[in-house]
């Protein structure tokens, strides 16, 4: 087994009462890297994740975590904030930390001097002895974040760790995962939010309907689309509607079409020749949304959008 | 790999503090104090009120009365106080039959029968199911021991006792036996109503776990198996403490009472067949192995349960269940071998129930020696099974462990 992944797995089934959830899921997270598991709710996400750290056993394919065919062999070198979060509602925050740090080999009274010390840095200080059901649900959830982290893992896996966090505990989520991968710690995180994956992955899992439509680099997953124009001409017409590509489209007096493999140079000089007078040009890379429409299809697309949306009026 | 019992012991720690700190827990150290009081109490009550037995009035003249009442003496004197009839002398009026039978009517008197006539010719008043009952049948005998007496009177040299030479033993099988099958009783129902507690405890503990949904954090953490094994090990802990502290208070109680006990007073030689200190460390062993073997059946049966509401209504069963173990082992007591009796043996749900019975009353010790690593194999094979079973049910196809309505969060489709 290379180390150069920290997780492998290959053709990953899972049905519950019959029906499939995830049909044939390949995955391999290189060692170091932050790595996001994209897609709509239902996807199989969830399902993908528990399969990989051996909570659940797949009907058929076979995963390493950290090179071990058996995953709770590696559960002292793994961190795992799940979906679903719990913690002991009378537990203090400090002791709720330790012991998540215990159960994953952690002494208490190193996780307790850990724990005191990432409350401290977070400006949480007052937090230690406060139980938990006296927290907010987002605070809860950072404390069980820190209990996930505590015993410093090379590998850490959340499942959807930004759902129920307000901005600014979102921007400390984003800032703690760059700082661990910083100093070498895999990271590998569920989203249904388009642009969390964008903003902090290097490489990406689209997965919808059970099946990874893409995995790769973001830069790649972008490339797959060509470069989109937008140009806006003082004259309605001309000579020079010619030499615009057949796909392209006028919107609200806005031509929008995708870069023609000649490149743009030929394009402008026939604007310039044809005396259309260029009031706005602009050639854009597709971002990772424009990406993912392609890649996962329009009502994978419509639906991701309509959960993210969802999540905001939640958080409302 | 880390080691399954270095997994137990952290979330044994967490659910033994978490026990011992939640309000219950009072409750759990104070229920069987109440239970015992409430028996003493019971027992003073009834001893203060004792009914001193049936009264019967003796309305004669001044001879026979006396007669009857020597001759009950000297009945008593070789049984007991209880074992006869007061007698109570009355006047006699001058139509004796109409007299008694106002007396047995009159509410106030509390006479179960009236004696009337002479030793020739006793009348006995009162219904007729006094015949062949206590009143009837012992004032009989006190009415033939007059007279017989009064027939010796000459001859016979007074009442002497017998004379016996004494061959003084230092024990008897029959008392023995007694004492022992107490002794196999007492052990039989701490065991019992110890393991009763606990698992309720238990019961309410894995409810929290689920309703928390810790659960796939531990289960991602630590093997199943440990997570099982940990919480037995908790309530263990916690009933360490309980016996500890009731143990103590007993043993308080115990020295306080003979110090209050009449110089000369001797204790009862009340001991388990196979001898106080082999009999402690089995109560104690076989204590540990019920507990465990009912607690990972308790948690097999918990875990698959859905819903708080589910998880109630197995209590009840469980509960039945454990009771009807009782009373198997309970066969074994005093019994001889039979069907019942091996089965109670065998069955580990019973088996440590009838083995500190056998403890209670056998010398033997091997077979402890068996019963002990067979209790232990079931007491793992029960968390394997359990574990088991809990893992495809419950994480794997069952899904969510849903107590508690989901409020607010999307559920996911
Ligand atoms: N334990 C389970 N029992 C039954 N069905 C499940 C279970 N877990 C997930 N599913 C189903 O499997 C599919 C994938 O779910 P999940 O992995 O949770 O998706 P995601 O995390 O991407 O939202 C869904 O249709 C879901 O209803
Ligand atoms: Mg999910």
């Amino acid at each position: 087994m290379s180390s150069a992944f920290a997780i492998e797995a290959k053709g990953l089934f899972k049905s519950f009462d019959g029906k499939e959830a995830v049909s044939g899921i390949d995955i391999a997270v290189p060692t170091g890297t932050i790595y996001g598991i994209l897609g709509p709710n239902g996807a199989g996400k969830t399902t993908t994740i528990r399969m990989l750290l051996g909570i659940i056993e797949p009907d058929r394919g076979a995963r390493t975590l950290l090179g071990h065919e058996r995953p709770l062999e590696a559960a002292r070198e793994v961190g795992y904030l799940p979906e679903e979060r719990g913690l002991y509602p009378s537990m203090h925050c400090r002791e709720a930390i330790a012991f998540m740090g215990a159960l994953r080999g952690l002494p208490l009274d190193v996780g307790r001097k850990r724990a005191d010390i990432l409350l401290q840095q977070n400006g949480l200080g007052d937090y230690t002895h406060k139980p938990i059901k006296s927290l907010s649900k987002g605070m809860a959830q950072t404390i069980q974040l820190f209990g996930t982290i505590v015993h410093q893992p090379k590998l850490i896996v959340l499942d959807e760790p930004f759902s129920g966090l307000d901005a600014i505990n979102q921007g400390r989520l984003e800032q703690m995962i760059r700082d661990e991968a910083a100093s070498g710690t895999t990271v590998i995180f569920s989203t249904h939010v388009i642009h969390h994956a964008e903003r902090l992955c290097e490489r990406i899992a689209i997965i919808a309907g059970g099946q990874v439509r893409f995995e790769g680099e973001v830069a790649t997953a972008r490339d797959r689309l060509r470069p989109q124009v937008r140009l806006r001409t003082r004259a309605a017409d001309g000579p020079w509607r010619a030499a615009l590509p057949a796909g392209a489209a006028l919107r609200d007096g806005l031509w929008q079409f995708e870069l023609p493999g000649t490149g743009v140079e030929p394009l402008v000089k026939a604007l310039v020749d044809g005396g259309a007078g260029i009031e706005e040009l602009a050639i854009e890379r597709p971002g990772l949304h424009d990406a993912f429409v392609q890649i996962a299809g329009e009502a994978a697309a419509r639906q991701i959008e309509e959960d993210r949306r969802a999540d905001l009026e939640a958080a409302a | 790999m880390r080691s399954i019992w270095e997994a137990s012991l952290v979330i044994a720690r967490r659910d033994f503090w978490a026990t011992v700190k939640a309000r219950s827990f009072i409750f759990f150290m104070i229920t069987p104090l109440l239970v015992v009081g409430f028996a003493i109490l019971t027992a003073v009550v009834q001893s203060s009120n004792r009914d001193e037995g049936p009264k019967v009035a003796i309305v004669t003249d001044a001879e026979t009365r006396d007669a009857l009442i020597e001759a009950r003496a000297r009945l008593v004197a070789g049984t007991d106080e209880r074992e006869f009839p007061r007698l109570e002398r009355v006047d006699p009026a001058q139509d004796v039959r109409s007299q008694a039978r106002a007396l047995i009517g009159d509410d106030e008197s509390d006479l179960s029968a009236v004696f009337s006539g002479t030793l020739d010719r006793p009348v006995l008043s009162g219904p007729e199911r006094i015949d062949n009952a206590f009143v009837g049948k012992r004032m009989t005998l006190i009415i033939e021991e007059a007279q017989r007496n009064r027939v010796l009177a000459g001859a016979a040299p007074g009442s002497q006792p017998a004379a016996v030479e004494r061959d003084v033993t230092a024990g008897a099988a029959g008392n023995l036996r007694e004492v022992r099958t107490g002794v196999a009783r007492f052990g039989q129902f701490i065991v019992f109503f110890m393991t009763l507690l606990l698992a309720t405890m238990l019961l309410s503990n894995l409810i929290e776990e689920k309703s928390n949904k810790v659960i796939e954090v531990l289960a991602a953490s630590v093997p199943l198996d440990a997570i099982f094994f940990g919480k037995l090990l908790a309530m263990l802990g916690v009933s360490l403490i309980g016996i500890a502290l009731w143990g103590g208070m007993a043993a308080l109680a115990a020295a306080f009472s003979v110090q209050l006990m009449p110089a000369g007073f001797e204790l009862p030689d009340i001991s388990p067949a196979i001898g106080w200190p082999i009999y402690v460390l089995l109560l104690a062993v076989y204590f540990t192995t019920n507990y465990m073997i009912l607690g990972s059946l308790f948690l097999g049966i918990g875990g698959q349960a859905t819903s708080v509401r589910e998880m109630q209504n197995l209590n009840m069963p469980v509960t039945f269940l454990q009771m009807g173990f009782f009373v198997l082992a309970l066969t074994v007591v005093g019994g001889n071998l039979g069907l019942w009796q091996w089965a109670a043996f065998i069955i580990p749900f019973s088996s440590p129930m009838a083995m500190i019975a056998e403890a209670g009353q056998s010398a033997t010790l091997w077979p402890h020696l068996l019963a002990i690593p067979w209790q232990a194999f079931w007491v793992f094979l029960l968390i394997r099974i359990s574990a088991a079973m809990f893992r495809k049910t419950v994480l794997k196809s069952g899904g969510e462990i849903r107590i508690m309505p989901r409020f607010g969060r999307k559920t996911q489709s």
